[in-house]
């Protein structure tokens, strides 16, 4: 009995590791997706912007001795801003390109925002300084038995529920939302409805890049550590999520999230934690083989 | 400068070009020769690995980012054979190419269907697991401690280990290689991958079994890959699962962009010019710039495809060109709005 009451305590410890976890994944899930949707790209370059977007906080916050939440909300504005730019200098151009060539040029992207980081900032793993943090964060704030959760994983889910309410909210119930709806259903009939393409692209990059960066500043304050690598693998964890809710739609990019966050943790716990980036690689390959089209997708058709 | 080129008679000046290389470690370089050596050794295995890679996304237009996994494959299967049986580097090449293939297959099958975008991400989901496995199962590749020991490759009984000896022997590997990509090249397989890359659906309508071609270029880039990756664990000694990280498939990807995707002169030439480069970069940067080399693949990607989709080379880029207007002439032609003997072009189809 007791037995039983320590496997379920260490099980429910998991799912609240996973579910924390999977609120990260799918803010970072949604910005693939998004963008996905309007201009069927895999933005490899996401994962960096959620990278900077925790570098930025850190050096704001360490060089300028900004406020902590000040400096979070500045890095979001300026990784918003970045995307747009990303978006002009990078893929604009490649609009018309064969595929091939966007994806290089996201790869090449990826690799070069990720080196400029090491540049930056070196190779080591920093972290945000505890004295600039509330202190209550990494106190805890519900103790179930065993379980604990602690301020910071509420703070979290709070930050991820909020944002995720707001996106939704932009998406479904305001204009530009609809442009974006309309652009990813079909481009040409969507502009010649009136709509400003290239600014609604822009925009839906700023939207994701902005979410990114909450993501980036969020797993920094999790895990305690910032480092240049950290974009790329949570980046392509991130797109397995995105893929396996169905890439370009913003619900199954939430449920995506949240279900390979608790999968992760899950398997981590029980099963091996040597492969737990494994994981996700390997359930986002099952669901490319099986069910490319997602969770909650729709599958698309070629068109000639 | 391109008439120059078009006047030299391609065969001869090939077979000056090969006879340049042969002589190479008997001219008298000083105490510079194996450094040089070694160097080209180097640069000549990426060109064995970018010729390989170049069947995918230079042929078939398809984004293959999990190359450098088959490339640790290879090695692995080498390394292993040859430390636990023993067994004879000229039958563990095939074996390795063999091996490769197969792990293509099992991949590129049921992958190949999907569209391009997803087809990079599983590849380079694949390649991270590989990469994993090498690291945990320390049962086999005894993980994280890197496999040492490979014993050197022999040749009648003769034990190669001499600089010059892996030199000639890494240029056997390429004459093997740029033999077999050229020749699939010019082949029937050859243009049907061609005919994929410029419009899928053009193609299929052509009655090209799409996924049975796809899986063959997936397969033979694989081998080629793997038998890289066999030369390289003979020739180094010394594997670890570090050395097959994801940034050396970028690193091939961007050879292959800055000669030209598809074109075997150009890949062959990019290899030549950036393995040296980096080699000198190595000496002369401090070390933390050293680390941040990869800025460099990253910008070159990305304003290579921007400014030369087609390669820094004038002439592939002419012949590509003039390629694209035969079949604009044609597509022309078939909707009536030219007459046949403007349609098919005279001169511009040799190549």
């Amino acid at each position: 009995m007791e037995n039983l009451l320590e496997m379920s305590s260490l099980f429910l410890q998991q799912l609240v590791n996973g579910i924390t976890l999977g609120g990260v994944y799918a803010l970072i899930a949604v910005g693939y997706t998004m963008v996905y949707g309007v201009i069927q790209l895999i933005n490899f370059a996401h994962g960096e912007i959620y990278m900077f977007g925790a570098f930025l906080a850190f050096a704001m916050v360490t060089v300028f001795n900004v406020p902590f939440f000040m400096a979070a909300i500045l890095s979001i504005i300026i990784c918003a801003c970045f995307g747009i730019v990303l978006d002009i200098i990078a893929y604009r151009p490649l609009r018309k390109a064969p595929r091939l060539a966007a994806l290089i040029t996201a790869i090449g992207m990826s690799l070069f925002l990720q080196n400029l980081a090491l540049m930056i900032w070196g190779g080591e793993i920093q972290s945000y300084p505890r004295e600039a943090l509330p202190a209550f964060f990494y106190q805890e704030a519900i103790a179930f038995g065993d379980v604990t959760i602690t301020w910071i994983q509420v703070f979290i889910l709070l930050v991820t529920v909020i944002f995720m309410a707001t996106l939704h909210f932009i998406i479904h119930r305001t204009a530009v939302g609809t442009a974006m709806r309309a652009i990813s259903q079909d481009k040409t009939t969507a502009a010649l409805m009136g709509i400003n393409v290239n600014r609604v692209i822009s925009f839906t990059f700023a939207l994701g890049s902005g979410l990114g960066a909450v993501a980036g500043i969020l797993v920094g304050l999790y895990y305690n550590a910032i480092f240049h690598m950290m974009g790329f693998i949570m980046g392509v964890k991130a797109f397995a999520a995105a893929v396996l809710g169905g890439i370009g739609s913003v619900p199954g990019a939430m449920l995506g999230g949240g279900l390979l966050g608790v999968a992760e943790a899950l398997g981590a716990g029980y099963l091996s934690s040597a492969y737990r980036d494994g994981i996700s690689y390997g359930v986002m390959i099952l669901i490319i083989l099986f069910k490319p089209s997602g969770l909650i997708g729709r599958s698309t058709t070629e068109r000639v | 400068m391109k008439q120059l080129l078009d006047k030299i008679p391609q065969r001869q000046a090939t077979a000056g070009l090969l006879i340049c290389v042969l002589i190479l470690p008997w001219l008298p370089l000083g105490d510079s020769t194996n450094y040089i050596l070694r160097v080209l050794t180097m640069a000549m295995l990426y060109m064995v690995l970018a010729l390989g890679l170049n069947i995918v996304p230079g042929f078939n237009g398809l984004l293959d980012l999990g190359f450098v996994g088959f490339y640790g494959i290879g090695a692995y299967t080498a390394g292993l054979l040859t430390v636990h049986f023993g067994i004879s580097f000229w039958i563990i090449v095939p074996l390795a190419a063999l091996n490769g293939a197969l792990w293509g297959i099992l991949l590129g099958a049921p992958t190949l269907r999907l569209t391009g975008d997803y087809f990079a991400i599983v590849t380079f989901g694949f390649s991270e697991l590989v990469v994993m496995t090498m690291r945990n199962e320390l049962w086999l590749t005894r993980g994280p401690m890197g496999l040492p020991g490979i014993a050197p490759p022999s040749i009648f009984g003769h034990e190669i280990t001499l600089d010059w000896e892996y030199f000639y022997l890494v240029i056997f590997l390429l004459i093997v290689v740029v033999f077999i990509v050229s020749r699939l090249q010019d082949s029937k397989i050859g243009r049907a991958w061609f005919g994929i890359r410029e419009n899928e659906i053009a193609a299929q309508c052509c009655g090209i079994n799409l996924i049975q071609y796809k899986v063959t270029a997936f397969a033979i880039s694989a081998s080629i890959g793997a038998a890289g990756g066999a030369f390289f664990a003979n020739w180094f000694k010394f594997i670890h699962p570090d050395m097959f990280k994801f940034w050396e498939s970028v690193l091939i990807l961007c050879l292959i962009v800055l000669g030209g995707l598809g074109s075997i002169v150009g890949t062959m030439l990019g290899a030549l010019v950036m393995i040296p480069l980096f080699e000198i970069l190595r000496t002369v940067l401090p070390q933390e710039l050293f680390n941040a080399r990869y800025l460099i693949y990253g910008a070159t990607l990305v304003i290579m495809m921007r400014l030369r989709p087609d390669g820094l080379l004038p002439f592939i880029q002419d012949r590509e060109k003039k390629a694209k207007q035969a079949a604009e002439r044609l597509s022309d032609y078939l909707a009536g709005t030219r007459k046949p003997e403007q349609a098919i072009p005279v001169s511009s189809t040799k190549e």
